[in-house]
């Protein structure tokens, strides 16, 4: 232990006492001797500093027994490692994601067999939520797509439900599936699909090809490639936001080493939460779009 | 030579960052013009940043290719 080591200890062990000692003797005060906004205002600073200098102390901690940082050294791949599972080369996030279905799957079974038989007239409670969620995205995806299809809102909902799902495996460390291009490719591949199918369902066959035609013959190539560019776009979309999260939260916890405590579930709140989050609206938006603009 | 490469290939990320913000300022000029009007040009705004975005996204997956030996 050196002496530098000691001393930050000290510091910010004292500093936290103070500022605890601080906060209390101005809660003890009698209400008049302090002006009330200075109060709040004080009240704040010293929760601050107790907040800091704690987070300090742990962290020092934490570089004492670790042995500090290491320097960085921040290693990933455009694809998953693979696994063997009986004989088969499976990549790591098939295996992810069949662990997010299982738990997907378990989950929706137990609303259905216990939950759902226990719904009254009056929604309460739990009912509520789910009530309120099936609205929602019934609600947005027939808004979207004027009423096309009653079964478009369910696959949007496990949508929505699978990739949030792939973002929260980020917060136990594991890789999530969307930072895999094979997994954001066929979901892509999906939206392609349904882009044809309720194109042709809605116009025939000869309707779509009108419809690809419609200016003029000559540009067909050019809107069919722009078709073939939407489950591309789609992919090489989400791989790209959800990859970047990760890599910077892993050039995070690689250079602040013993003092990321604490700061990556701060930073992770953005980067593991939000962004998935704003990911996810913005590839349904986009699905829903562009299968409205193939059935107009 | 290929960190070279994947520096030029972010470049895409300079015309992406200022027209994204271009797009957020006239989006907010809109919402202090017709405040009522809000949710709807915040889905379109949204939807407007993706495809804008996506320029950018694109420049960052070409310079991962680059950068990683796949």
């Amino acid at each position: 232990m050196s002496t530098a080591s000691i001393i930050k200890l000290t510091v910010s062990a004292v500093a936290a006492v103070s500022f605890f000692i601080a906060k209390n003797v101005l809660k003890h005060k009698p209400e008049d001797s302090v002006n009330p906004k200075k109060r709040k205002k004080l009240n704040r600073l010293f929760f601050f500093g107790l907040i800091l200098s704690v987070w300090y102390f742990i962290a020092c901690v934490v570089n004492e027994i670790t042995g500090g940082m290491k320097g960085i050294n921040v290693e990933f791949e455009m694809f998953a490692d693979r696994v063997d599972i009986f004989g088969l080369s499976v990549s790591k996030s098939t295996v992810t994601t069949w662990y997010i279905i299982a738990v997907i799957f378990i989950l929706s079974l137990i609303f259905r067999l216990f939950i759902f038989p226990k719904f009254k007239e009056s929604p309460k409670g739990i009912q509520n939520v789910i009530e309120i969620l099936v609205e929602a995205a019934d609600n947005f995806t027939s808004t979207q797509t004027h009423n096309l299809s009653p079964v478009l809102g369910e696959y949007i909902f496990s949508l929505a439900l699978l990739m949030i799902g792939c973002a929260t495996v980020e917060l136990f460390s594991v890789r999530p599936p969307t930072s895999d291009l094979v997994f954001t490719f066929s979901l892509g591949l999906l939206t392609f699909i349904l882009i044809n199918y309720y194109g042709i369902k809605k116009k025939g066959f000869f309707g779509r090809v009108k419809a690809l035609a419609s200016p003029n013959p000559i540009i067909m190539p050019m809107k069919m490639l722009s078709d073939i560019a939407v489950p591309v776009s789609l992919a090489c979309r989400l791989f790209g936001n959800m990859l970047g999260g990760m890599i910077v939260m892993d050039l995070l916890k690689g250079s602040l080493g013993g003092y990321a405590v604490g700061m990556t579930s701060l930073a992770g709140l953005y980067f593991n939460l939000f962004h998935p989050l704003i990911q996810t609206y913005i590839f349904i938006i986009l699905t829903l779009t562009f299968i409205n603009e193939a059935t107009e | 030579m290929n960190a070279i490469g994947a520096a030029l290939a972010l470049l895409p990320a300079l015309g992406a960052g200022t027209m994204m913000g271009f797009a957020t300022a006239k989006a907010v000029e809109a919402t202090a013009r017709q405040p009522e009007a809000s949710g709807k040009i915040n889905s379109i705004l949204l939807l407007g940043l993706a495809l804008a975005e996506s320029t950018a996204i694109y420049a960052f997956v070409i310079a991962l290719i680059l950068t990683t030996k796949v």
